[in-house]
């Protein structure tokens, strides 16, 4: 472990058996267990409808779970205290600012709210996005308001940032000056960051961890490098893959049915594995990963 | 050393970040660009140059400290390891090219392409670099 980040006793996160319903729907969350730790930055990773933001909600105690447990720093996700509440920055995925206020009204008052408020980083962000302050929110464009509600998050040091497609309406430069933004957050405090997004190549570079949303589930969480280094394609009869399998002491991770008793299989090699000469495997990038388990 | 040109990163690659950064000093330090003593950004300035988390720079400076290429000084940014002097010799440099080409040499196979054509291909591609 480097010195950025001591081993952590409570996780800032802790989902326990979370299931939900909408009404009269099937379940969207089933059985989820997660738990985040500090100075994790975690990648959250679903298709379109699978859940992912229903999950971010449940997450913050936005939404009532049909069974199991949220926990936030160790209390009901429902029932946070002020000063738990505190400590804690949601960027929606869809802007929820009051469209009236101006930027500078805004962050007036949300700092009423906060006992911490790093007024230096609000101004040099405030200029550094170029956004204006005494415009009405309304007329400000997609990707200011995107900034604005970053900067708001990001205002009150939190310790738990929570991001539902935060880059969705920013420019490249806008999204690599954000992601700086993260990472000063992991480096200043040992925050813990849980994001959304479909630009894969943003979460390579910041996500440490990354999380598979499948079936109302993690499916699977694990450090990238580590799922980059260890997961193989590997295509044969369905009798020389169980062999294989056997063999590696692989984890199968997924199976595609081909013509002719062929499948192909997506595996988990042990750490630090050798492949035996003469067996194809595919490696697999964050696309492919992404496309595979989701 | 200015962290935004110490390295570069790829997204997309099946090659982790942190393999990257350590396959780049690696040929840095072998080529003599950098030598015995000079001062490697620190995690810190690395991870926000390159907005990278900084768990994933301190993991290639730890594997590269094992390997005996960098060097820790309490207190001060890493350097590059005493032995490290100058440019390796040419036949160990070209050694490090070897992994990249025996990859490419697998997908000339697959492709069943002639020997001469695949290395007519390199060579274009070495000349078109140096000039």
């Amino acid at each position: 472990m480097s010195p950025h980040f001591p081993p952590a006793s409570t996780p800032s996160a802790d989902i326990r058996g979370l299931s939900l319903h909408y009404p009269q729907g099937p379940a969207v969350l089933d059985g989820l267990d997660w738990q985040l730790l500090p100075g994790q930055v975690v990648g959250l990773l679903g298709r379109n409808g699978a859940g992912k933001t229903t999950l971010l909600e449940a997450l913050l105690g936005l939404r009532e779970p049909s069974s199991g447990q949220v926990q936030l720093f160790g209390q009901p996700a429902q029932q946070l205290d002020d000063a738990t509440r505190a400590r804690i920055g949601y960027v929606p995925q869809h802007s929820d600012l009051f469209e009236s206020f101006s930027p500078a009204q805004l962050l007036a008052y949300f700092r009423s709210f906060y006992p911490r408020w790093n007024e230096t980083k609000v101004e040099g962000l405030m200029s550094r996005w170029d956004i204006d302050r005494d415009k009405p929110i309304r007329k400000l464009s997609g990707g200011q308001k995107q900034r604005l509600s970053i900067i708001r998050a990001l205002a009150h040091e939190p310790d738990l940032l929570v991001l539902d497609e935060p880059v969705a309406s920013l420019d490249p430069a806008g999204r690599r000056d954000f992601l700086r933004e993260l990472v000063g957050e992991v480096l200043d405090r040992g925050a813990t960051v849980v994001f959304s997004t479909h630009i894969l190549s943003d979460l390579e570079r910041v996500a440490f961890n990354i999380a598979f949303l499948s079936q109302g589930r993690i499916a699977l969480q694990a450090p990238l490098d580590e799922l980059l280094e260890q997961v193989r394609a590997f295509t044969g009869s369905v009798t020389e893959m169980a062999a294989l399998m056997a063999r590696l002491g692989a984890q199968p991770l997924k199976r595609i049915p081909l013509e002719a008793g062929r499948e192909r299989v997506l595996a988990r090699l042990p750490a630090h594995a050798e492949l035996p000469a003469g067996v194809a495997a595919d490696r697999l990038n964050l696309d492919d990963l992404f496309t595979e388990l989701t | 050393m200015d962290p935004t040109h110490f390295v570069q990163i790829n997204t997309g690659s099946p090659e982790p970040i942190y393999r990257q950064l350590i396959e780049q000093v690696k040929r840095r330090v072998a080529a003599g660009q950098l030598q015995a003593g000079d001062e490697i950004p620190s995690v810190r300035e690395l991870a926000q140059a390159l907005a990278v988390h900084p768990m994933t720079i301190s993991k290639a400076y730890s594997m590269l400290e094992m390997e005996g290429v960098l060097e820790r000084r309490r207190g001060l940014s890493m350097v590059v390891a005493a032995q490290h002097q100058g440019a390796q010799p040419t036949a160990d440099r070209v050694e490090l090219l070897r992994p990249t080409l025996e990859k490419a040499a697998a997908e000339a196979r697959e492709l069943a392409l002639p020997a001469a054509q695949a290395l007519q291909l390199f060579k274009t591609i070495l000349e078109e670099a140096s000039r």
